[in-house]
């Protein structure tokens, strides 16, 4: 679409009229708006985007490995996994509302109850084993709590009309106190054939919660990523008016996407239960470390959009991080600054070249 | 081409439909019929009702009154998804598609293919049709990977209409679907709008080009004031007719515009250009003159004010004011030079609701008022002379703006450059959303600035308030200006066919 060269017509206002004739080549080209054509500028940074994440990915695992004697084998890498599980499927669950929701940080869509919808999650779970409940009915009730977690953000979000930051961050403070009426603030310990057979090892010995996690993964990726249902999500996400005007039910899918990040929420409660042998206080401090790999997750995309995958990436990374941190005896408290430095460049990386689309 | 309208069957028929939207009435008896088979152009200046009346179909508003029947049957209930349904399918003006969606993804959004027997997506195959009907139907070939945000404006409104066409539709709505695009793209539009015509899709064309209407479609409806004003075949109907139906003639004294004698030049422009907007504006304003712009969305009129504003950067021509060419590269130089816009969108742009009258009024001249510390009684003391010379009505100098009405925001807007002294007023479609009393007033402040001695541009779309309170109208289409009319020498219907682009159809026709 090549423009030739305008033709120059001395416009004055003196000139009463234009004959039709002397205006027919010009009439005949409308302007085209800004911003069409493609933008190899744009193209180009998301590709140096996702290059540079790849690449500072590997360039740790290369770094740690060269430096940490344990840290590339076999044993060392099913920890990483087993150890970030729970982590991965809050991740994958906050990744979900993000993709339903849109990716805008304030207005999109996020669900900070998830951490604690966790913690609640485990203490039923705990409290009703301890109670003498079989696995089935602790299984059903943590499942159940994170639910109808879900079901509370559903409500407020899609029917009230409440930002998600808003609605979410409320539910979280109620879903907080709940957990501490219900457990006193105590450790309520917790076991059972089931927890054991999900804390134990399992083939090459790597943890039964590592192979959880990457069938998690793939079930999810495989919906989100692969059938009709996953591709609406992110229509709904991406542009809601367009989702609408191919007739989806755009509030079904939003309230749909807060449902599965609280089953996402109640799983990882059962797996925070076995993996520790009980529920215990302080489920809160999942929330930033889950947000951060969420959004991380986008830069390993091709269209810079989060995907199940690219969380999965992003959870190992940030796990592999602070395994690494640890095999070299660095305090792991420098993880949580250079997560906060990862965020930073993430966001403003991927806010930059969302403006340069939009304009 | 009246033969195309097969046994005149009517596929949508409304009658005497009634819509309010709370106090506005949007439509006042309106009926459409469109008979199967044929190519049905709707046309209405803007406000005329278009737009409420697609909405209908579209099952997006359910009408007042009146009665909705498609393929004889009557619907009350009307949703988007029954109507789509029954076969009705758009090509909305904004073009809804997910940026971040493949061109294959977009086109089959909400009714993907799948590998057969399973729920999963069958990318390659929702690609390789997508190519093959974008082929088809405008041998339009994009890269297997390009996204949609990396497609043009044209392409991505080809991949619209693409879109609604692999849904097989009964009947085809079209709203302004040439905006966008370039004269090729837009006769193979109309190819195609013939071909599916042919093939008996039933076609509702809106266009605002009243050329496209006459060259594409066999019957025309003209929307006026939310009432259907006339039915006609297009065949014995000139261009200029339909443009006089659309606008109204009836408009009595409406105008109080004063006698100004002209001074020195105090605004020259020549020969303004910016990159793919206009090209080629001058044109110069003497002290106490109201000059007009007119023109349809993206035809350069509203570029033009924002570039006098220092809102664009042009790239040829100069401005000079009173003689001495300025570079305006920012609103703040622009009124250093005595220039003040009065934006289009007044509840945004033009004043700060949350400010009070008199806080309005000063926030462009606050150093007038300001030793370090504001002096509220100066402020004050201007701003009452200034709710009195305008007439602003408003309970005190301290009300909040917010609770003012429409129009006297209007009127706060204006004061505020007033208060500054500005010379040169650029007002963007000063009368959108006020009601006709306050349309009378602003009119007479228009008339009061030239009076003044400022130059007042006044951009709007309606051309009988146009007409009224300015001395000349330059008439913008697609990037230039193609007339120039004394107001007082003209009617509003020949701007109109101007505006158009009509003459493209006289063109054809002689």
């Amino acid at each position: 679409m090549s423009r030739a060269p305008m033709r120059r017509f001395a416009m004055l206002v003196d000139t009463p009229y234009i004959p039709a004739s002397a205006l027919e080549v010009e009439a005949q080209k409308a302007f085209e708006p800004p911003g069409a054509g493609p933008t190899f500028g744009r193209r180009f940074a998301t590709l140096a985007l996702r290059g540079g994440a790849l690449a500072v990915f590997l360039g740790v695992l290369i770094v740690f490995s060269v430096t940490a004697p344990f840290f590339l084998t076999v044993g060392n890498i099913g920890n990483v996994l087993g150890q970030s599980a729970i982590a991965g499927v809050l991740a994958i669950g906050l990744t979900i509302v993000i993709i339903a929701g849109g990716s805008n940080v304030v207005t999109g869509g996020i669900d900070l109850s998830l951490a604690a919808n966790m913690g609640l999650s485990a203490a039923v779970y705990a409290t009703l084993a301890q109670a003498g409940h079989g696995d089935g009915v602790a299984i059903a009730g943590a499942l159940g709590t994170g639910l109808a977690i879900g079901a509370v953000n559903a409500a407020a979000v899609t029917l009230a009309g409440i930002v998600p930051l808003l609605a979410t961050l409320a539910v979280m403070n109620v879903v907080a106190g709940l957990e501490l009426v219900l457990t006193q603030n105590t450790v309520v310990p917790a076991s059972g054939a089931f927890l054991s057979t999900l804390s134990a090892g399992g083939p090459f010995g790597i943890p039964v919660l590592a192979y959880l996690l990457l069938g998690f993964t793939l079930a999810v990726a495989a919906i989100v990523q692969y059938t009709p249902l996953g591709l609406r999500l992110y229509a709904v996400g991406a542009f809601p008016d367009a989702a609408r005007a191919a007739g989806l039910p755009v509030k079904t899918f939003v309230a749909g996407s807060f449902l599965a990040s609280g089953l996402c929420g109640g799983l990882a409660g059962i797996l925070s239960v076995s993996y520790l042998s009980g529920s215990t206080t302080g489920a809160g401090d999942m929330l930033l470390p889950v947000v951060v790999t969420a959004l991380l997750g986008t830069v390993f995309s091709r269209r810079l959009v989060p995907t199940i995958t690219g969380t999965l990436l992003s959870v190992l990374f940030v796990g592999f991080l602070i395994n690494g941190f640890q095999l070299l005896n660095i305090s792991s408290t420098l993880v949580s600054g250079v997560q906060g430095l990862l965020i930073l460049l993430v966001v403003s990386a991927t806010t930059v070249l969302g403006r340069k689309e939009n304009v | 081409m009246i033969g195309t309208a097969g046994n005149g069957e009517a596929i949508i028929r409304l009658e005497n439909i009634v819509k309010h939207f709370g106090g506005a009435t949007a439509l006042s008896g309106a009926s459409l019929t469109v008979v199967r088979g044929s190519i049905h152009g709707l046309v209405g200046q803007n406000g005329a009702g278009k737009s409420t009346l697609i909405k209908l179909i579209a099952g997006l508003h359910r009408p007042d009154e009146g009665r909705l029947e498609i393929d004889g049957r009557s619907y009350d209930r009307l949703t988007p998804h029954l109507a789509e349904e029954l076969g009705i399918h758009f090509i909305h003006q904004d073009r809804l598609l997910v940026p971040t969606f493949t061109v294959g993804e977009a086109l089959f959004l909400g009714r993907e293919l799948r590998f057969p027997g399973t729920p999963f997506l069958d990318r390659g195959a929702m690609r390789r049709k997508s190519a093959e009907v974008l082929e088809r139907y405008f041998g339009l070939a994009l890269p297997h990977s390009a996204l949609i945000a990396d497609l043009s404006a044209a392409e991505k409104q080809i991949v619209q209409i693409t879109r609604a066409l692999i849904a097989n539709p009964k009947v085809l709505v079209f709203d302004e679907p040439t905006a966008a695009l370039v004269r090729r793209e837009a006769d193979l539009l109309f190819q195609l709008i013939r071909r599916l015509s042919s093939e008996g899709v039933t076609i509702l064309y809106i266009s605002h080009y009243l050329g496209e209407i006459a060259d594409l479609c066999d019957t025309v409806t003209v929307l006026r004031n939310g009432r259907d004003v006339a039915t006609l075949p297009v065949a014995k109907t000139s261009a200029a007719e339909i443009g006089a139906l659309m606008v109204n003639r009836d408009i009595g004294e409406l105008y109080p515009k004063p006698a100004v004698t002209p001074g020195e030049v105090l605004l020259e422009v020549d020969n303004l250009a910016l990159a793919d907007r206009f090209d080629a504006v001058s044109f110069s304003l003497r002290k106490g003159e109201v000059l007009g712009f007119t023109g349809l969305v993206g035809s350069g009129a509203k570029e033009v004010v924002r570039t006098l504003f220092g809102l664009d950067r042009p790239t040829g021509g100069t401005v000079s004011v009173k003689g001495e060419t300025v570079f305006c590269a920012d609103p703040a130089a622009a009124t250093d030079r005595h220039l003040a816009l009065v934006p289009e969108d007044r509840r945004r742009d033009g004043v700060a609701l949350d400010l009070s009258v008199t806080e309005n009024t000063t926030l462009a001249s606050l150093d007038r008022f300001s030793h370090g510390l504001i002096d509220r009684g100066a402020e004050r003391r201007q701003t009452e002379d200034l709710v009195r010379r305008l007439q602003i009505k408003t309970d005190s100098v301290d009300a909040l703006v917010k609770t003012l009405s429409g129009g006297n925001q209007q009127k706060v807007a204006i004061a505020k450059w007033l208060s500054r002294q500005s010379e040169i007023y650029l007002l963007d479609e000063p009368t959108t959303g006020v009601d006709i009393a306050a349309k009378v007033e602003i009119y007479r402040l228009i008339g009061e600035l030239a009076e003044r001695g400022a130059v007042v541009l006044v951009l709007s779309s309606d051309i009988e308030e146009l007409l009224g309170v300015t001395d000349r109208v330059l008439v913008f289409f697609r990037g230039r200006v193609t007339r120039q009319f004394i107001s007082s020498e003209t009617s509003p219907d020949e701007v109109l066919a101007d505006v158009t682009g009509a003459y493209e159809t006289l063109r054809h026709a002689g």
